[in-house]
């Protein structure tokens, strides 16, 4: 019944299969072949040692090739190649002239082929300086090559030859394993630039590009025709024959991080407030973060609105050309990073918005405390100029006024005038010596809130407990200070109260104050009373108030200052 | 300044010597040092600050010149400060509010007691302390005619001046006076300032 009834695509899919199977059957077979012919032909010449490291190289890369061909079928298909390649270069150890002719002009291709799929890694693709620089690798692995075989060089079984210049061959071919070698070198510093750092298997790989060093060393040594050739040989090729693995393990960790960008899917959904950790762990970048660009105050902003800067990497998002937000990360050059761009762009406007609100909260926070820091000096003048000037005269005047009494002695009605203008004054003393103090308690600066707190007129008997060593930064004294005076007023107005206490105390990086009273309670902080303002200058410090008053339980003013 | 004038006009008239006239807290300790008077009366707020030059130069004096009583003046009551100046003890020091010179027999019997060795403490700064909360508040212990004296006393009346005040004798004084030490507890001490001084930090604590 499963047989019969299957799905029309069901033969889609079968042949699919089938020419997967087939392609990884003739792949290999190809391989083992190649593999067997190397060792064939290295046989008779007693070349068996180099025959081992090609073959080494031939399986590896093909084997590699064909488990990445799925998953990554251009890098795959590069990584066969290179392995069919190193197998094919040693037809150059035939006595066939054909097949000697064909293996020696692919000689130097394989290095090129090496370089290549370096560069090639992970993508499978070359772009930029890469792509410039294996291109030019093809070009003088075939093209000089040809030229040196044209020249009559490599021995009698060279069926290119045209003329017979062997000084001539050998300046071309010695040119041409410089220039492959500087290639390589140069290979290696493109690959240098853009290491991304952070990443294992990444580092795996970089470690196997010393492989590309060794060949240019290889290179230039058989222009010098050096000792120990052989020996250096066999590390390269050695090394160069694990590299696969590395780019195995590579290509497993970038799935890796491809199933983190589904992970990243989800976290979006869920909209957070702060992309950044989720978008550290798809990037597998702890430092990666997500940058809010807020056009009105020209600065970068994270998720809390606070201005960032971008760094050295960064990769912008655009919208309508103009840069809305941007990835801080290590240098990477990922095409996960695309995918990441994609979705957080699906979810950015929220995260911006938050972004943008907080910012402005930010300004408006700061600029209110501006306000409240000039206010607090502006009062501190006026208070000082209060003192040195109206209050300063108006007691010189009473003093004038008590000398004056005492001098009309002998006028009673004169002198009662005076005692009465002397009352005036006194009055208008009392009265200023209030607003004054309600301006701007002037021995707050020099004394601290122990000694100002201590002072505060109370208007009914009071339990004063301050616990605050030492002094705090002078804004948080001020609103201790008022706290303390405005709820103390409160309590001789409204609260009907016969007792008060009054608490100061340090917890931690805050300071506690606390005014309870045994009064009628029922006070409103939203209907007047001070408190509204009180809460205000409170807040303004990043500091709470509380009020709790039950009607007949007393009222409780509860401020709590940060003054870390 | 106007002040100043007016003060010096006032004391002088009172005859006293005014020997200096200071603008700020050195030019002060520099007078006091070089002119070694009975009394001086010293602003808490002076050049160039204004905070506290003047209670600093005041301890200075109390310490260094002990010659010399102080008699601090300030627009503000600060029990504080009063009790920082007598720190150590009562004798020749007061501290009075600014608008106390306007009641000029006052003022002057205020100096005079201050530059004797004795202490004048400004009312209110007694009544704060007076009016502050107990636990089993042993004031309440005192009669109110007791109230009164305990408070003349720790403005830093002397028992005579108590009962020419209160219109009593000298000996009711003196009973009122013990058995209020005797209500509060406080051990009869010798001299008048030391009485303040218990009297004060009593009330205080």
């Amino acid at each position: 019944m499963f047989a019969g009834g299957g799905p029309a695509y069901s033969a889609g899919i079968d042949r699919q299969t089938l020419s997967r199977r087939t392609r990884l059957v003739a792949l290999a077979s190809a391989g083992v072949a190649a593999a067997t012919m190397s060792i064939a032909l290295a046989l008779p010449g007693g070349r068996v040692g180099q025959a081992v490291l090609f073959v080494w190289i031939s399986l590896s890369y093909v084997s590699c090739g064909l488990l990445a061909w799925r998953r990554h079928p251009a890098f795959g298909r590069l990584m066969v190649v290179v392995g069919l390649g190193a197998a094919l270069s040693t037809l150059a150890w035939s006595p066939v002239p054909l097949l000697f002719t064909v293996g020696q002009a692919l000689d130097l291709v394989v290095v090129v082929l090496f370089l290549h799929v370096f560069l090639a890694f992970p993508a499978g693709r070359l772009s930029g300086p890469a792509r410039l620089l294996v291109g030019i690798g093809y070009a003088v692995s075939i093209g000089l090559q040809l030229v040196t075989m044209g020249l009559g060089g490599f021995g009698p079984g060279n069926l290119l030859r045209v003329v017979d210049a062997p000084r001539a061959a050998d300046a071309v071919h010695t040119a041409e394993l410089v220039a492959l070698s500087v290639l390589l070198l140069a290979g290696v510093a493109v690959l240098g630039v853009r290491r991304a750092g952070s990443r294992p298997a990444r580092w795996l790989v970089d470690a196997f590009t010393l492989g590309l060093v060794a060949l240019a060393v290889l290179l230039v040594m058989g222009v010098l025709s050096a000792p120990g050739f052989a020996v250096v040989q066999a590390v390269t090729l050695g090394v160069l024959g694990l590299a696969p693995v590395a780019f195995l393990a590579g290509l497993l960790e970038a799935r890796l991080a491809r199933a983190s960008l589904g992970e990243l899917m989800v976290a979006l959904r869920a909209e957070p407030d702060d992309l950044s950790p989720a978008l550290a762990r798809a990037l597998r970048d702890p430092t990666a973060r997500l940058l809010y660009w807020l056009p009105q105050y020209l600065c970068w902003v994270g998720s809390d609105g606070v201005p960032a800067s971008l760094g050295e990497s960064a990769t912008l998002i655009r919208r309508d050309g103009e840069p809305v937000a941007a990835i801080v990360h290590h240098p990477s050059d990922d095409a996960l990073l695309d995918a990441v761009v994609a979705a957080v762009e699906m979810v950015l406007d929220n995260g911006r918005l938050r972004a943008e609100l907080r910012a402005g909260l930010a300004e408006v926070r700061g600029s209110r405390a501006r306000v409240a820091e000039a206010g607090r000096r502006e009062r501190r003048r006026l208070e000082r100029d209060l003192h040195d000037g109206a209050q300063q005269r108006l007691v010189g005047l009473s003093l004038r006024l008590g000398l004056l009494e005492t001098r009309l002695d002998g006028d009673p009605d004169a002198r009662q005038a005076v005692v009465e203008a002397r009352a005036e004054v006194a009055t208008s003393l009392a009265e200023l010596r209030d607003l004054s103090r309600g301006l701007y308690p002037a021995v707050l600066s020099a004394h601290g809130l122990a000694v100002a707190v201590e002072s505060v007129p109370a208007p009914v008997p009071i339990r004063l407990i301050c616990e605050v060593p030492g002094r705090l930064p002078e804004a948080i004294e001020v609103a201790a200070y008022y706290v303390v005076c405005e709820s103390l007023t409160n309590v001789g107005r409204h609260a009907g109260a016969s007792s008060a206490a009054v608490s100061l105390r340090l917890a931690g990086d805050r300071l506690l104050v606390e005014i309870s009273d045994d009064g009628t309670g029922g006070a409103d902080p939203d209907r007047g009373s001070g408190l509204r303002g009180l809460a205000d200058r409170v807040e303004t410090l990043g500091g709470t108030l509380r009020v709790r008053s039950p009607a007949g339980g007393g009222t409780r003013v509860r401020a709590e200052l940060p003054c870390g | 300044m106007l002040l100043r004038e007016g003060l010096a006009s006032l004391l002088t008239g009172a005859g006293f010597e005014v020997v200096a006239r200071c603008g700020d807290a050195s030019a002060l300790l520099q007078a006091v040092a070089a002119l070694a008077p009975d009394v001086a009366v010293v602003d808490i707020r002076m050049p160039p600050t204004h905070t506290d030059e003047g209670l600093r130069a005041a301890m200075k004096i109390r310490r260094d010149f002990s010659r010399t009583a102080v008699l601090v003046l300030s627009q503000h009551v600060e029990p504080a400060l009063a009790m920082t100046l007598f720190a150590d003890s009562a004798a020749g020091a007061g501290y009075l509010l600014k608008d106390r010179v306007s009641d000029v027999a006052e003022f002057v019997s205020c100096l005079r007691r201050v530059a004797a060795g004795g202490t004048a403490v400004d009312p209110v700064i007694v009544s704060s302390l007076v009016s502050r909360a107990r636990a089993d508040d042993p004031l309440a212990a005192l009669t109110p005619r007791e109230r009164e004296v305990l408070a003349l006393m720790a403005s830093g009346h002397s028992n005579q001046g108590i009962a020419d005040r209160l219109v009593l004798t000298l000996r009711a004084v003196e009973k009122y006076v013990s058995s209020i030490f005797g209500k509060l507890d406080l051990p009869a001490t010798g001299g008048e300032s030391r009485r303040v001084l218990a009297v004060l930090l009593f009330l205080r604590r």
